[in-house]
């Protein structure tokens, strides 16, 4: 424990170095411009992001690309609370009690409560992940191929049992996300699989132009559908008063701010992200408080809720990367695929092996998050003022900046192509209700699960029984098999309760 | 909707054959001398698809039969428009850049796209679409060493310094 302590102060250290903390500071600029803008999310602008950090060192880069998911985090309320549009998935919630309160003239107020719960929700984040996250490494150093194999299942299985879409087709985005991770050279034996001789499939799918395409492309092509008109109730400065206010109002809801952030954390630590958390934490809070009559126009609680669960999500998920290798949310798949190309895997043999890394980076979560609240209270009228330029000049550079970080993933003109084709197919899937996380996410860890499942499989000659191995495999995967079947068993549940209780 | 839907799941029940048809060529069953083959694990992922897309494919089907096409479009009225005013314009800029390099290619992209569908005055217009990917590309070819596709023409465009 002390010798934990003895870490993170250090890995604080090494992200207040000039330098580090330089990247941190444009990281975040870049996220709260990315967050703002509707059409460009954390994930994407993470992914473009990845080609200029090659170069660095690692720590330097994993500094500015987590900075852009921090600032992402914070900035999507920004538009949601100014504009009535979300500036980025998770911040949907926000804009139902957000923009009501800004419409009122009190859009200081909104930020000012939005941002200090972000705050408050990523603090809760960063300490789980300060904790726990050593214990769950040396925990996770047992694990053999088989465990490995075990926790992915019971990753995917729960956004089969609680992503609330429909399974079938959260299942076929698993499926779908896992033949394109497969499709190139096969690693265990060399042969090349569903290339069909062609040259340019030898190389498979990047999931980083997957990402660009499916969230980049596919997002504008539903934002220009719609329409996107922004009009403004403020130019969303934040005054002195407003914060006192916020703090004041923010005490008084302390429980939906608990509430949001121990969801969000929740959220975060199994793979869903900060989007569903924001929405589960705005259905707890309006229940169960006093007036939730004023849900919807412009109670604090239902900014305070979403907020905190939103960024608790967003930070916790970086718990499962760095210990298991299992990101908890899109954005950390990102972040994880940039380890990756640093040659750093991430797993419980990084705290091992590169635990300088591993504690900058948890440093430079609290130094990000921290940063991060000042840039937004300080600038937010001007990143407002960002959407003031029409959408007509910003949507072409999007695309362009979006065709320059796939080309740059490999150099490879393919892969603009790929890019825009998986534009068309996310824009489909986002319309038909197919989940694009759990695809993502399974193009990512293909190769990984694949390699553990035939490695668990060598050991045990064939046998399949060794994915249920005690001690550890075996309950990890009968929480998977409860988790898969959770819509069908509390639906059992509710029933029995019904027909036993009064009446 | 329900067409789009049914359209969908089709095309990802083909996805789903071709993989199947591949596993089976690469050798999906355990081999005794040598473990899971190539195509063990894909011949399983397309087994899932293909359940998974006939599932969706027979309940649309029976859907379509009984009640029409159903509610909603696919595409919003007067949606397909601006999506395609974007579709276009980029896949044009894409096939392009082979020709006369990215940098160039989105400034023909950004100046056709405000110009033509924003309706932004030419001032405008040029400033950004110049200004733009000369940004671009000292961010990434100059600072950062990334080398961008120059086409044909690149060589005659780079900036002098």
């Amino acid at each position: 424990m002390e010798s934990n302590f003895h870490n993170l102060v250090m890995g604080i250290s090494v992200s207040m170095q000039p330098y580090h903390f330089l990247m941190a500071m444009v990281g975040l600029v870049l996220g709260v411009i990315v967050g703002v803008l509707p059409g460009l999310g954390g994930a994407n602008g993470v992914a473009i992001l990845i080609p200029l950090t090659v170069a660095m060192e690692p720590i330097s880069g994993i500094i500015l690309l987590a900075s852009i998911y921090w600032g992402a985090l914070y900035g999507g309320s920004i538009t949601s609370i100014l504009f009535n549009i979300p500036g980025e998935p998770w911040s949907v919630a926000t804009t139902f009690d957000g923009y009501p309160l800004a419409k009122k003239g009190k859009a200081g107020k909104a930020l000012v409560l939005s941002f200090f719960s972000h705050f408050v929700g990523a603090v809760l984040g960063v300490i789980m992940l300060s904790f726990f996250a050593p214990i769950i490494a040396e925990f996770a150093l047992k694990f053999g191929p088989a465990e490995i194999f075990s926790v992915m299942v019971l990753t995917f299985s729960a956004f089969v049992g609680l992503g609330g879409k429909d399974p079938v087709k959260t299942l076929i985005s698993i499926f779908f996300g896992f033949i394109l991770a497969a499709v190139g050279m096969d690693i265990v034996t060399g042969q090349l699989r569903m290339t069909f001789g062609s040259i340019n499939l030898m190389g498979g799918f990047n999931f980083i132009v997957a990402v660009i395409g499916l969230f980049g492309l596919g997002e504008i092509f539903l934002t220009v559908e719609e329409g996107l008109k922004l009009e403004s109730t403020a130019g969303g400065r934040v005054t002195f008063k407003d914060m006192a206010w916020g703090i004041k109002e923010i005490a008084h809801e302390w429980k939906s701010l608990l509430l949001g952030a121990v969801i969000g954390c929740w959220m975060g630590l199994k793979p869903g992200g900060a989007t569903p958390a924001s929405f589960m934490a705005y259905g707890f809070a309006k229940q169960g408080h006093k007036k939730s009559a004023e849900f919807g126009n412009g109670a604090s609680a239902g900014i305070i809720a979403p907020e905190a669960a939103a960024h608790g999500a967003g930070t916790s998920a970086a718990l499962p990367m760095v210990t298991l290798g299992i990101p908890g949310s899109p954005t950390m798949a990102v972040i994880m695929g940039g380890l990756m190309i640093f040659g750093l895997l991430p797993g419980p043999m990084l705290f091992k092996e590169h635990a300088n890394f591993v504690w900058g980076f948890i440093g430079s979560c609290w130094i990000g998050n921290i940063l991060g609240l000042f840039v937004v209270l300080a600038f937010a009228p001007l990143f407002a003022a960002i959407l003031k330029i029409r959408f007509a000049i910003i949507m072409p550079i999007i695309v362009y900046v979006c065709a320059i970080g796939a080309y740059a993933v490999n150099n490879r003109m393919i892969d603009v192509y790929y890019m825009i084709i998986f534009g068309v197919l996310g824009y489909l899937f986002k319309k038909l209700d197919y989940p694009l996380a759990p695809m993502v996410l399974a193009l990512v860890l293909g190769d990984m699960a694949e390699s553990a499942l035939r490695q668990a499989l060598l050991i045990s000659s064939g046998n399949p029984i060794v994915l249920f191995r005690p001690p550890i495999a075996l309950p990890i995967m009968i929480v998977a098999i409860i988790i898969f079947f959770w819509p069908t068993i509390s639906g059992i549940i509710r029933k029995r309760r019904t027909s036993v209780g009064p009446g | 909707m329900r067409k789009a839907n049914l359209g969908v799941a089709i095309f990802l029940f083909l996805i789903g054959a071709i993989v199947m048809f591949d596993a089976v060529r690469l050798g999906w069953r355990w081999d005794p001398g040598f473990g899971p083959g190539a195509g063990y694990l894909p011949f399983y992922l397309a087994l899932g698809i293909l359940i998974g897309t006939s599932v969706i494919i027979i309940k649309q089907v029976r859907q379509l039969v009984k009640e029409g096409a159903g509610d909603k479009p696919l595409i919003e009225e007067g949606g397909l428009k601006p999506i395609l005013w974007v579709l276009v314009p980029s896949a044009v800029m894409v096939v392009l850049v082979s020709v006369v390099g990215l940098h160039f290619a989105a400034f023909l992209f950004l100046l056709f796209y405000m110009r033509v569908v924003g309706k932004i005055g030419w001032l405008e217009c040029i400033l950004v679409s110049v200004l733009i990917p000369v940004a671009m590309y000292i961010t990434f070819d100059r600072l950062f060493l990334i080398p961008l596709p120059d086409g044909m023409i690149g060589p005659y465009l780079k900036l002098p310094f």
